[in-house]
């Protein structure tokens, strides 16, 4: 049997980043033809051939590190860095966003009637269902560090119940927010103030998907018996994927759905 | 209930060396009884927490909306190029009672 003599993780050639590659590029292009010539085939076969390449490569790293044992604490150390690298990324994606928002409202053209937030717009009450979205997601912070906390000390039971109580949250979260899209009174063509608002809470509401799709997949795991106290870098890494989307929302209702009203 | 107890130790006998040099982001860092607190914190602040809020939009929602007379103004409720979906001129969650079209609601109420 042959053995390595290094403690990285060299993989075999597969066929997935190329294949999310052309799925990147099938979604990207079929969005700009669904706008411009009405046809949805591309964007379809863009979504489903991006999920199927998210399924497949994220099942092959289960398999390389939770049933093959490749993930030694260097490779761990590189995949620590690559999450971090990766969240910081995002921060900059939304910090574009609320510059936009800063942009536009700090100094409300003469077309907005000079104010912010505009004439004719109805802001959402900052006090009534944005508050409890707030508390939502500030108790599911608790709830995931509790889920660490008991993952680090073997509570195995105590484990899935905090992790399921945290995705719970996140899809009362979810919930919450799609009827508040529904019941706004305003909508995205609404004046920049509808743009900035929508973009920015939309892109949130698309990180909270990933990022509670993200726990769930490490419930999932959990419950399978693929963590131990000491080696459980996927749940850590969703763990900070969802304090990102916490900070971020805070951001945004501090400023976007309080000062902005 | 012994069964809790075997899965405890087969998950941290399973454990590596728990203490190595080098090891800055490392899981032995952590208290024992940590896991105890977040559970108090769970139960007692941030669920109770969210419970008070819920209450609060609850109230808050019992009270009657008036909905904005529709005054067609420039700036709203633009139109630049038609949405790519049904008749291209309702926005993506568009509500009837509470989202004017550009010429006007369009229901009584």
């Amino acid at each position: 049997m042959a053995h390595q003599a290094h403690p990285f993780c060299m993989l075999n050639p597969n066929p997935w980043p190329i294949s999310g590659a052309v799925a990147a590029l099938l979604t990207t292009s079929g969005l700009a033809m669904w706008f411009h010539y009405n046809t949805l085939q591309p964007l379809a076969l863009g979504l489903i051939s991006m999920i199927l390449v998210m399924l497949q490569w994220w099942r092959d790293i289960i398999r390389e590190s939770t049933f093959q044992g490749h993930h030694t604490l260097p490779v761990q150390k590189g995949l620590r860095y690559g999450m971090i690298l990766f969240i910081t990324s995002e921060v900059f994606f939304f910090l574009g966003f609320f510059w936009a928002f800063f942009h536009s409202s700090l100094a409300p053209t003469p077309e907005l009637g000079g104010q912010w937030p505009p004439t004719g717009i109805k802001p959402m009450n900052p006090m009534e269902v944005p508050l409890l979205n707030t508390a939502i997601l500030l108790a599911s912070g608790v709830t995931v560090t509790w889920a660490h906390h008991s993952i680090t000390e073997g509570a195995r039971k105590q484990a899935i119940q905090a992790l399921s109580l945290t995705v719970l949250l996140g899809a009362y979260f979810k919930a919450l927010q799609a009827m508040e899209y529904y019941e706004a009174p305003f909508s995205i063509a609404d004046s920049v103030y509808g743009s900035t608002f929508f973009i920015a809470t939309g892109f949130h509401g698309l990180h909270v998907i990933i990022g509670s799709s993200f726990l769930l997949i490490c419930l999932l795991r959990l419950i399978n018996f693929h963590f131990t106290p000491n080696h459980h870098f996927g749940f850590e890494a969703a763990a900070w994927y969802w304090h990102f989307v916490d900070v971020i929302w805070l951001f945004l209702y501090m400023t976007i759905y309080w000062w902005g009203s | 209930m012994a069964a809790l107890g075997r899965v405890s130790r087969l998950l941290l006998g399973a454990a590596a060396p728990r203490s190595l040099p080098g090891r800055s982001m490392s899981a032995a860092a952590h208290e024992a009884g940590g896991a105890r607190l977040w559970k108090l914190l769970t139960f007692v602040v941030a669920l109770p927490g969210v419970g008070v809020c819920m209450l609060n939009c609850y109230l808050k929602a019992q009270q009657e909306h008036e909905r904005p007379e529709f005054v067609p103004y420039a700036h709203l409720r633009i139109r630049t190029k038609p949405f790519p979906w049904g008749d291209g001129n309702k926005t993506l969650f568009h509500n009837p009672h509470v989202n004017a079209l550009p010429t006007g609601y369009e229901d009584d109420h």
